[in-house]
């Protein structure tokens, strides 16, 4: 039996199975959150003019901002896996891992981008 | 009644290629899978190999894919395949070595690798351990594994990567790391926690649907996961 708990080790994959399922439960919340706003709460139109306000204000940006961290390392990481489990080449695992984190880096940027650039 | 099986047939060091045969015999009510491979094998074509020996479910022999879904030959009633051909082959994702005998070397070692047995660093007791019911409800089930490889070997985790643990593999750590009279849990905690351990594990649950023992493999395992997140913390 298992019973006193150590200090943090080294990553073998623990961390990343625990964040994939903690990322999955904002998005599933913030997904819940889009509908409700989108589609029963609002007005239901997409203009500037209903979208500016609410982007403008910082706690929504927070919750964008942190969808954009969770919903990239929640994809990212999801490809990962599937590409440790089918690719065997190291050479072009490594690769492979170098494109994705290219990709994050690109969508992160474009994202913080966006959502800073709306101003009240 | 006349029954058709499709078996497969495979001879590494003189067939170029595996091939299916058809075998039509007479079978009798009652009859598992195993009595009509016995039936062949006795009567029919001499040449067909399988293992076999205990013929009652408990020793593990005999698992292989009947229909498409991994059983054991011995368990299997042959009305409760349907009145069509029955397709019968060996375990997938390991090496063939004759027709439905596969080389399990790969499977063993990989239990080999969690350390199957009782270890114990404190001065070893002069009677039995006793365990209470609850100490024991956390493993029966688990306990009751016989080793036959039909978990790992429908686990597409497994066939992707030969060097992950598999479902058997874990289960067996988890039945000596959830037991209240063994002290290696730690040890065999570092072995499985790694990316060729526990985290291959996307919970597919075919191990679960293929153990004829019905274990629930899939849910031992994301037990494991949640002590090793734990203990990351």
């Amino acid at each position: 039996m298992i019973a006193s708990k150590s200090l943090i080790k080294r990553n073998r994959g623990a961390l990343a199975w625990f964040f994939q399922r903690i990322t999955a439960i904002y998005l599933f919340v913030f997904l819940i959150g889009h509908f409700v706003m989108m589609h029963f709460a609002g007005s239901g139109e997409v203009t500037y003019e209903t979208v500016a306000p609410r982007l403008s204000s910082p706690l929504w940006k927070a919750g964008d901002l942190l969808f954009l961290i969770f919903a990239l390392y929640h994809g990212i990481n999801g490809l990962w896996q599937v590409l440790e489990d089918y690719v065997r080449n190291r050479g072009l695992r490594l690769f492979l891992f170098a494109v994705l984190l290219t990709l994050a880096v690109i969508l992160f940027t474009v994202g913080v981008v966006t959502i800073f650039s709306v101003k009240s | 009644m006349k029954r058709k099986f499709r078996i497969f047939r495979y001879q590494p060091d003189k067939d170029k290629k595996p091939y299916y045969k058809e075998y039509e015999i007479e079978i009798e009510d009652g009859w598992t899978v195993l009595d009509a491979l016995n039936h062949i094998h006795w009567y029919v074509d001499g040449t067909l190999a399988y293992r076999r020996a205990c013929r009652s479910e408990i020793c593990g022999s005999c698992a292989m894919r009947i229909n498409g879904k991994n059983r054991l030959a011995c368990k299997t009633q042959i009305k409760t395949l349907g009145s069509g051909t029955i397709k019968i082959e060996p375990l997938p994702g390991l090496p063939i070595i004759k027709d439905m005998v596969v080389d399990m070397d790969p499977f063993f070692r990989n239990l080999e690798k969690v350390k199957p047995y009782f270890i114990k660093y404190s001065p070893l007791p002069e009677e039995e351990q006793l365990q209470t019911p609850e100490e024991r409800d956390l493993i029966n089930e688990a306990a009751m594994c016989i080793l036959c490889g039909a978990c790992t070997t429908s686990c597409p985790s497994f066939w992707a990567n030969p060097d992950y643990l598999g479902p058997a593999a874990l289960l067996k750590a988890y039945r000596f790391i959830f037991d209240s009279r063994d002290e290696g849990g730690k040890e065999r905690l570092e072995i499985i926690n790694d990316r060729n351990g526990l985290w291959r594990c996307h919970a597919i649950f075919n191990c679960t649907e293929a153990c004829p023992k019905n274990i629930n493999i899939t849910h031992y395992i994301k037990k494991l996961q949640n002590l090793a997140v734990n203990n990351q913390f």
